[in-house]
Parts: structure tokens; sequence; C-alpha cells
């Protein structure tokens, strides 16, 4: 299984044009996204920084990229070559897969995370405390984690051209109620309500929470938990029983 | 590499031990086309089996069937005493498949050392690139390999570990002559060490060479089941070929004794025999002179051919 882990890594990071678009497309909407706006001034009752609040919007919104979409079509493209009918006549178990597939999305979006940070800070004069730019860095992406298990479900559940419409509308949904485009601040009450159960918005929650220099919410944290199992585990089941009727 | 020939027979492999595969009343339909229809197979420890059928017999299905790739509609697939999934955890089966793809940007060793580590009873990483005749081709990358050489990756994959049954889906196909003749070379090494093998081709000259014995599926059923030999004789006939001089006494060659198959072409007679000894002493009786005479056994292409045209004669008059 550790084999596999490698080498799904590895392979990662041999797709250079993956990785490239991967790295570049976070970035550029961050800079394009504040360059227009007074990013000083606080937004909505965040008592945050219009820079400071889409550095971290940014940052997981580039993070979902990656891993959901890139991921989704990775593995349908896959499935559709035959590569994991082969890999099912392998003793692997189910969460091996997955496992793998987590670890290889988790590579691109470490330097994704650090190239947003970078530009926050060099740019647009972002400054945090050590520990926070820290804390930031890790729980954005550990947190990517779950939306690379569900970019692995959305790789099985789907096949061929239906992959990339369902992986769009999942994401851009996910991206706009999580409120990482604008602040769910904005949001008529009812969609609020939903919004705080939905994991793009406990992910955002979690960042904002280090850059205030709060302790993060347990809410957040267990929603996020909770979905990781539910993903990957729907993910894991979906691997073992895929084969059956592909 | 040379291919020498080997000298089991079904019989003597045939002896012995629990079955390695057996499907009991296996049905397999989608949708409306029906793939697999009341299979029944045993196969034993050390066997050489082909699964021969045009495309679409069910060939495939019945190898999905065979390692838990896809579920029967009803009956039971049984590797080894246990579930397919089972036993390919306790790694006793090694398969390849037809349309398996293999995972593209790694090296060709590194896809060899991920099955070998997934394997429960794995060989050394070296030995498989070697049996399998892939140490050269160790560091390229897998996604720039040729057609033949993509293959004997798959194979190599197929046996990184002490299996004891290979499952291979039309294994040859892309393949030239001489890699041909290497791959089965290897393949008889496996045999030789006692492994059951399934092969599914439709190269018929490859089950005569190949297997010791041979299942002809069509239409998902059974048609014959035997060594290759045994298939020929079923077919019955030999052919008998021969030209004559003037009119073709057409009325006459249909009288003639165990005819099975009769057509003229110019001055070519072509007839099938059950018995060719006495329809050519007949040709002779009757005051013919025949010229170019040629007796000659069915190959294993038109027996089978025979059979399954038989069969479906079978079916079209049963409607």
């Amino acid at each position: 299984m550790n084999t596999l882990i490698k080498l799904e890594v590895a392979r990662t990071l041999r797709n250079k044009k993956f990785m490239f678009f991967s790295l570049l497309y976070p970035v550029l909407l961050y800079l394009m996204i504040s360059a227009g706006v007074k990013t000083d001034s606080p937004v909505g009752d965040t008592k945050l920084s219009f820079a400071l609040l889409y550095m971290v919007s940014m940052a997981s919104f580039g993070a979902i990229t990656s891993v959901l979409v890139g991921n989704s079509e990775r593995i349908a493209k896959e499935r559709e070559k035959g590569w994991t009918r082969q890999l099912r006549l392998t003793a692997l178990p189910g969460h091996g897969y997955v496992l793998a597939k987590i670890a290889s999305a988790a590579v691109v979006t470490l330097p994704s995370i650090l190239v947003v940070f970078a530009s926050a800070a060099a740019v647009k004069g972002v400054r945090l405390e050590t520990w926070q730019w820290l804390a930031l860095t890790g729980t954005i992406w550990a947190g990517s984690c779950v939306f690379a298990a569900l970019g692995v479900a959305i790789g099985y559940a789907a096949t061929g051209d239906a992959v990339r419409p369902i992986a769009m509308i999942v994401y851009f949904g996910l991206s706009i109620l999580g409120g990482l485009w604008f602040p769910s601040t904005r949001f008529p009450s009812w969609l609020k309500h939903i919004a705080e159960y939905v994991p793009t918005h406990a992910y955002a929650g979690l960042g904002q929470a280090i850059e205030r220099g709060d302790t993060p919410g347990g809410k957040d944290l267990v929603i996020l938990v909770g979905y990781l199992l539910i993903f990957a585990g729907a993910a894991a089941w979906l691997y073992r029983r895929d084969t059956h009727k592909s | 590499m040379t291919t020498t020939a080997s000298t089991f027979t079904g019989d003597e492999r045939r002896t012995g031990g629990a079955p390695v595969v057996s499907f009991a009343n296996v049905n397999k339909s989608y949708g409306a086309v029906q793939a697999v229809a009341d299979l029944n197979i045993e196969l034993h420890p050390g066997e050489t089996v082909a699964l021969l059928g045009p495309n679409g017999a069910g060939k495939s299905s019945t190898l999905d069937l065979l390692l838990g790739l896809r579920n029967p509609d009803s009956g039971t697939v049984r590797l080894f005493g246990t579930t397919p999934q089972r036993a390919i955890e306790q790694g006793k089966v090694g398969a390849m498949l037809q349309s398996g793809s293999l995972m593209e940007e790694v090296r060709v060793r590194e896809i060899i050392k991920l099955a070998c580590d997934l394997h429960p009873r794995a060989y050394p990483v070296e030995q498989v690139l070697e049996q399998a005749g892939i140490t050269e081709i160790a560091d390229r990358l897998v996604n720039k390999l040729s057609g033949g050489q993509e293959q004997r990756v798959r194979f190599a994959m197929a046996t990184a570990g002490a299996n004891e049954l290979i499952v291979l889906d039309e294994p040859t196909t892309g393949m030239d002559v001489t890699s041909r003749q290497q791959f089965w070379g290897a393949m008889r090494r496996q045999a030789d060490e006692g492994r059951a093998i399934l092969f599914a081709t439709h190269y018929l000259e490859e089950a005569d060479a190949i297997a010791d014995r041979v299942i002809v599926l069509h239409r998902g059923r059974v048609l014959a089941d035997g060594s290759a030999a045994e298939i020929k004789a079923r077919a019955g006939a030999r052919k008998i070929s021969f030209d004559l001089d003037g009119e073709l006494p057409e009325a006459e060659l249909r009288q003639l004794p165990a005819l099975a198959g009769l057509s003229m072409a110019g001055r070519t007679v072509r007839i099938q025999s059950h018995d060719p000894d006495a329809t050519v002493h007949a040709v002779y009786r009757l005051g013919l002179y025949p010229r170019n005479l040629e007796v000659a056994g069915l190959g294993l292409e038109q027996a089978f051919i025979a059979i399954t045209d038989a069969a479906t004669a079978e079916e079209g008059g049963a409607r």
C-alpha cells in the first residue's frame, strides 16, 4: 500500500502541466479579485480585511480546485482505461486506494496554498503571527483531504462525459455556499443556516478563526471530520463495487 | 528463446487435487443479451486450458465472472473453494486482462514493484522482470511502450507472485510472431511449475499448440470441452480433394460411402468424409482416375467452424 501511495505521489509530481496550473490558478484569482478592491477595510461582520479574508478563501478554493476537479477527472479516466480493473485483481484494500489518491492530491495542494500566502504577504502586505501562518497552512492543507476524498467518490460515481459537469456543479456549489467567493454574511438568513453545514463553510471558518487569532470552532472541526469519513467511506465502497458493473 | 513442446497430456494433468475453478449453473445477462448461459466448468491444478470462441461468445464475460469483476445473476463461481475476491486476496490468482491499461507516468520497474508489494506471496522484482523478458525496458515509462511490450508488462504483473492460477484474456493480441513465441515460452515455464493456466483466445493455432484442454464457447454456452485432438475428432470429417478429367460424374460422386460433404469447382472435387480410406477406394472402383489426390485432417479451425455451425443450425431448427 505504501508503494502505491509513493507511486501516486511521484506520478502527480511528474505531471508538470497539472502541477503548473494547479499552482497558478488560485494565486491569479486571488490577485485579480483583490486588485480593484480597497483591501484593508473589514468585510461585513467578519472583522477581517478583504486581503486577509480572500487569502484564506482563495487558498482554500485553489486547494479544492485541484483535488476535487483534478482527482475526479483523473480517476474517471483511469477507470475508463481499465487500470482500476487491473488494480482490483490485486490484494489492495479499498481504503488503500482512497488513501493513495488523497495523498497524491495533498502533494499538489501544499505548494498551491503556500504560493497564495506568499503573494498575499508580498503583494497585499498581509501580516500575521508565525503561529497563524503555520496553523493556516496546516489547517487548509489537512482540510483539503476532505475534498480530495469527495473527488475520488465523484470519479467513481460518475462516468465518462458526466464527470466534469458533475464535479463542476459540486465544486461551484460548494464554493459559493461555503462563502469562498462572497462572504456568507451577505446571504439571506435561510441560506445562512444551510451554508453552516456545508463542508466548505466549515473549512473556511477554521481558517478565518485562525486569522482572527481565535481558537478554531469545534463545530466546524466536527463537521469536516464527519464529511471526511462519509466521503472516504463512499469512495472506498464505490471502488470495491465499481468493477462489478463497468 | 525457443518454445519446447510440453509433453503433458490432458489426462495426466487432470488427475488429483480440488478444483481450481468451478462454475456451477452460472448465468449472466446484460439487458436482453445472455452473455453466459448455464455455464458449468471445472478446472484442475496443472491444467492449461484454452477458452475458445468467436467475438461475442462470452469469453470475456466468463473471465470477468471468474475473477469476481462481475457477479453472476444466478449460480456460483468458486476459486480454490472460496470466492474469487478471497482467492485474489490470498494471492492465488494472477490475471492479465484484455482491456486493463496500465498506470501512466510511471516506469516499468515501478509498476512491477507495486504489483510485487501488493502480492501476498510475491517474487523479487528483478526475477519477475527477468522472467517476463522486460529487464531491458525496466526504466522506460509505461505509456511509451509498444503494444507487445505493454502486454509483457501486464504478463509480469500477472506473475508477480506464487499464483496457483493464471488467467489471460487474449494475451498475445498486438504481439509479433517472435514476441508471441517468447510469450508462450514464458507461459510454459509457468505451467511446468504446476500452475493452472486459463487463457481466452480466438487464435485457433494457439489453442491447438499450447492448451492441453480446449473449451469451445458459443453464445455463452460450452459447445465442446476436451483436448484439441478430441475436438477435431468430434468435428468428424477429414477432407479429400482431387481433380478429374472430363465431365464430373456428380450423381455417382454423391453415392460415395462415408460422405459428409461434397463440393465441386471446375474439375476439382472436394469431399469431407468420415472414412477417407473407404471413400477413396470407392472413387477408384468407379473407374475414375483422380489426379493431385490429397487427404488431410480438418484443422482445429475447420473443426471449430464445423462445431459452431452445427450448433447455430440446431438452434435455428429448434425455433
